[in-house]
């Protein structure tokens, strides 16, 4: 299962690599018309904003398989083993509600946008909620498979928690490229990263 | 009566103190008063929920229960209500009124139900007047080249097009910053957000040339709006009824204001009778466009109804 | 009550290990039943217009610019450039640390990211010379924390978007203060080292010093054309990190020659990543902003502070010492999200200028970048340079202070940071 995520994951990084160029194409595109010939692409300001939305929500599925998304494990780390494994079923279970609920309102409100036409390019409103529906559908089951990976007996029965998916981002996330990249010439491991 | 304790909201992106911000006051305590302090109305200006399509959206759907913009922006969900933003339509508020509480107008305010929304009415904004930092604007010549920012629609975008003005679509919140910074050389709006807005201190020139009326339907979830009782209805009515004709007031009585006090810090303009028929005439072509797209049937009903009040002054 | 309500219910998320962003959404269903409206859509309207805003698209683009100047060899030149120029006086690598750092904050916009470069390249040096390990660690997180106090800076997009403040002005604001940090931690290695015998590298020739520049030169035209086009009004800030990221990728493939095309698609897929996760959790901060604005919150903490609504400085210091107190537990981005919101009614309340505001809170919330039990700093910097994490700490502390005390002098003399600003609007 965790195999089929990560190939969806690839999929979604060569969409998030195609929005990223379009959104820069788009905007320098814009800078570049207004300055040598002092005209615009009227749509370029709507068509990148939605872009970004996509970008936006795809990289959110992303770094929720790849446990990016930041939090903080001080309580955690402080607790034994069972009552840490009781308090990620609980989290796993209220991130879990919270999809449900963004699921609901967001076919909600991509059936009421279905027919809204956008100013600039009059195509329907409801493609930002869509974004907003794949990611809460992607969600489901990536949570749901993190949730089944809590109540397996760990191999070494040492440390279940550290494979487990909700071992939190601080300990686990991939460290971005200046980081990574410096860290791994001088020998260091990753470590984690913080976008201030 | 039948009246239940009511909590509900009211967002728009105006400030509180600008007519429509009073209006909204006034509404809410008409509803006070009417329903005897049971259903209260709290007010959220300044666009704190949201951009417009964010609250249009919010109250269709039922999370917010009362809101107010531009016909703009409502002309996404029905393009009908384009027909008040045709360039020089009317030619001064009294007219505007007439036709915006007329036949035609209430035929598309019901037709807004289907949308999940209840139409009480269009409130005023006023006409819209240029402001620049490059030059005063009186022939329509004078439009050329300028970088002017519009409200994202495609009738202002080509309206300003055909001036020969570089139309640049944005929010209104990073229009004072763009200003400032000279990113664009003007902007369109009433007299009384320009005031509110504060854009004298970053621009040189107030041009009154009323090139667009911008009228502000009312609108009311139709959800809350079912789940309410015939004597709440009313209570909502009335109070709509009695708002809309103090914002009606407040802006006249404010654009008035506005002008003056704007002429303290800007170089204000008016344009002649003369240059303003040449203005019509170069905006004919997008009033012919729009009304192609809008619907022969709207425009002409409005127009019909224009003619009848000329021809009867 | 509602207080209560948004606190609990956003804190014990977070407690359980719940990510930030989910804890903001997990809040904001709190708050919707404790407001007696839970509506799904809500959650949904919010989110999706959260992401939907044209000024924001400077993440994704300052993070691109960032990526692709850090793995073209921008650093190594600015830190080469900063070596020839003051390597060689007493104390020296210090001073470059120093100077690379507020250089490398006028390209980047990201404290880790420099702070992680400054790391690598310079606490081995620093080492071998024979500096205390903990102190020079301590050195290098501080001046990385200079980063989005100068601009170009992501912190000052998401405030300024947050707020509603203007970005441009927000930038230009900033330029002097991070200066003034990097001054102060001047004052503060000078004062450290004086006793330290430690032999600095022998001073470069002039071809040295002008190679360097040369090579560095690329790099340094960068902030020169984001300020200058600010304050001409060239573009708008979204603009400039358009220009920043292809500026950076002309320099990095066609001048520097190391960026190979084969590893662009790294580039963006990391670019892309690491801005979703920023912009998920701005967009979670709005659906909790929009319930704690129909639940009246900012007026209740109006109320709260209302016996110092009328002095503006001891409403700051008040502010100040809240923000440091939950920036040790929190990085900066959820701190400005979750703060902005509550405190900028009172700041305009009290009729404070919102860009001095957003200044001091930057460099507030970059102070919590260093300070334990969470800074992303000081975890950068321990990791990267193999040091303890309590060594860095303890390190730190003397910079730390140094900085926030230039912060309270900014508090108490306001003029610090608004003349500076004047001249660069
Ligand atoms: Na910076
Ligand atoms: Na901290």
């Amino acid at each position: 299962m965790r195999s089929l995520f990560h190939f969806y994951c690839k999929a979604l990084e060569a969409l998030l690599v195609l929005a990223l160029a379009l959104m820069v194409v788009l905007v320098f595109g814009n800078v570049v018309l207004r300055y040598a010939f002092n005209s615009g692409i009227t749509v370029s300001e709507e068509v990148s904003r939605w872009l970004f939305i996509w970008l936006t929500f795809l990289g959110a599925v992303v770094a929720l398989h790849e446990h990016r998304h930041l939090g903080t494990d001080m309580l955690l780390a402080r607790l034994g083993p069972g009552a840490r494994r009781a308090c990620m079923v609980v989290a796993q279970l209220l991130m879990l509600a919270v999809c449900v609920l963004l699921l609901q309102g967001s076919l909600t409100q991509m059936r009421i946008n279905w027919t809204v036409a956008a100013p600039s390019t009059g195509a329907p409103m409801a493609v930002v909620y869509i974004a907003a529906v794949v990611f809460a559908a992607s969600a489901l089951p990536m949570l749901l498979v993190d949730l089944l990976a809590l109540f397996k007996p760990a191999a070494d029965g040492a440390e279940p928690l550290r494979r487990s998916a909700a071992a939190r981002p601080l300990r686990r996330r991939r460290s971005a490229p200046l980081g990574g990249e410096l860290a791994q010439r001088a020998g260091a491991p990753s470590r984690a990263e913080e976008q201030a | 009566q039948d009246i239940k304790e009511r909590n509900l909201r009211f967002a728009f992106s105006l400030a509180k103190d600008h007519p429509l911000g009073q209006g909204a006051q006034k509404f809410a305590d008409a509803v006070a008063a009417r329903s005897g302090g049971k259903m209260k109305v709290s007010l959220f200006p300044n666009a704190v929920l949201g951009s417009d399509q964010q609250n249009l959206s919010a109250v269709r759907g039922g999370t917010l229960d009362f809101t107010s913009m531009a016909t703009g922006i409502v002309a996404s969900l029905d393009k009908q209500f384009m027909v008040f933003d045709l360039p020089f339509l009317f030619n001064d508020a009294k007219e505007a009124y007439a036709v915006t509480d007329g036949a035609v107008a209430t035929r598309l305010l019901d037709g807004l139900q289907a949308h999940g929304l209840v139409g009480l009415g269009i409130w005023d904004l006023g006409f819209r007047n240029m402001t620049n930092s490059k030059r005063p604007i009186v022939r329509a010549e004078d439009m050329q080249g300028l970088k002017m920012r519009v409200i994202s629609s495609p009738i202002f975008i080509d309206l300003f097009t055909t001036l020969g003005a570089n139309p640049l679509p944005m929010t209104f919140g990073e229009v004072y910053g763009a200003l400032e910074s000279r990113a664009i050389d003007g902007q369109d709006n009433p007299v009384a957000v320009i005031e509110s807005a504060k854009f004298a201190e970053v621009q040189k020139y107030l041009s009154i040339t009323r090139h667009v009326y911008t009228g502000m339907p009312f609108m009311m979830s139709k959800k809350t709006w079912d789940g309410m009782s015939a004597d709440e209805r009313k209570v909502i009515r009335d109070a709509a009824a009695e708002a809309k004709t103090e914002e009606r007031r407040l802006t006249q009585q404010k654009e008035a204001q506005a002008i003056d006090g704007l002429r303290k810090s800007m170089q204000v303009n008016e344009v002649s009778e003369a240059e303003m028929l040449r203005w019509r005439q170069k905006v004919q072509p997008v009033v012919d466009k729009f009304s192609r797209e809008i619907g022969e049937g709207v425009v002409k009903d409005v127009n019909a109804e224009l003619t009848r009040m000329r021809g009867a002054k | 009550m509602t207080i209560t309500v948004f606190l609990g219910s956003l804190l014990g998320a977070m407690a359980l290990g719940v990510p930030i962003a989910f804890a903001l959404l997990l809040c904001g269903v709190a708050l919707m039943w404790h407001l007696d409206l839970f509506d799904a859509q809500i959650l949904a309207q919010n989110l999706v217009s959260g992401a939907d805003s044209f000024p924001l698209l400077a993440v994704p683009f300052f993070m691109l610019a960032g990526e692709i100047m850090n793995v073209g060899g921008l650093s190594r030149r600015i830190v080469n450039l900063a070596l020839t120029l003051v390597g060689h006086v007493r104390g020296g690598l210090g001073y470059v640390t120093i100077i690379a750092a507020c250089i490398m904050a006028a390209l980047s916009g990201s404290a880790v990211a420099d702070a992680a470069a400054l790391a690598a390249l310079l606490l081995p040096m620093m080492v071998a010379a024979g500096h205390d390990k903990a102190r020079s660690a301590g050195l290098i997180a501080s001046a990385g924390i200079i980063a989005p106090v100068i601009p170009p800076s992501i912190g000052f997009v998401i405030f300024g978007v947050a707020a509603n403040v203007s970005i441009s002005k927000l930038f230009l604001a900033g330029i002097a203060p991070g200066v003034m940090l990097g001054v102060a931690l001047w004052f503060t290695w000078w004062w450290l080292v004086r006793r330290e015998k430690v032999v600095p590298p022998p001073r470069r020739s002039r071809g040295e010093v002008f190679t360097a520049l040369r090579e560095a030169s690329w790099a340094l035209v960068l902030p020169v054309i984001v300020v200058v086009g600010l304050k001409m009004g060239v573009f708008t800030p979204t603009e400039a990190a358009v220009v920043a990221a292809v500026y950076a990728l002309v320099v990095a493939t066609c001048v520097y020659r190391e960026l190979p095309v084969s590893r662009l698609y790294a580039v963006f897929v990391d670019a892309a990543k690491t801005s979703a996760v920023v912009m998920f959790l701005v967009a979670a901060a709005m659906v909790s902003a929009w319930l704690i604005t129909v639940a009246g919150l900012p007026a209740l903490v109006v109320d709260l502070l209302a016996p110092f609504m009328d002095n503006q400085t001891l409403l700051l210091i008040a502010i100040m010492l809240l923000v440091f107190f939950v920036g040790t537990a929190m990085d900066m981005t959820p701190t400005i999200l979750i703060l902005t919101p509550v405190l900028m009614p009172v700041v305009k309340q009290a009729g404070i200028d919102p860009v001095y505001f957003g200044v001091l809170f930057m460099i507030n919330n970059a102070i919590g970048l260093i300070t334990p039990p969470v800074g992303a700093v000081l975890n950068t910097v321990a990791g990267v340079g193999k040091v303890r994490m309590d060594e860095v700490t303890r390190g730190v502390l003397p910079f730390l202070t140094a900085q926030f005390l230039l912060l309270m002098l900014m508090v108490l003399f306001p003029q610090l940071v608004t003349v500076p600003a004047s001249w660069f609007y």
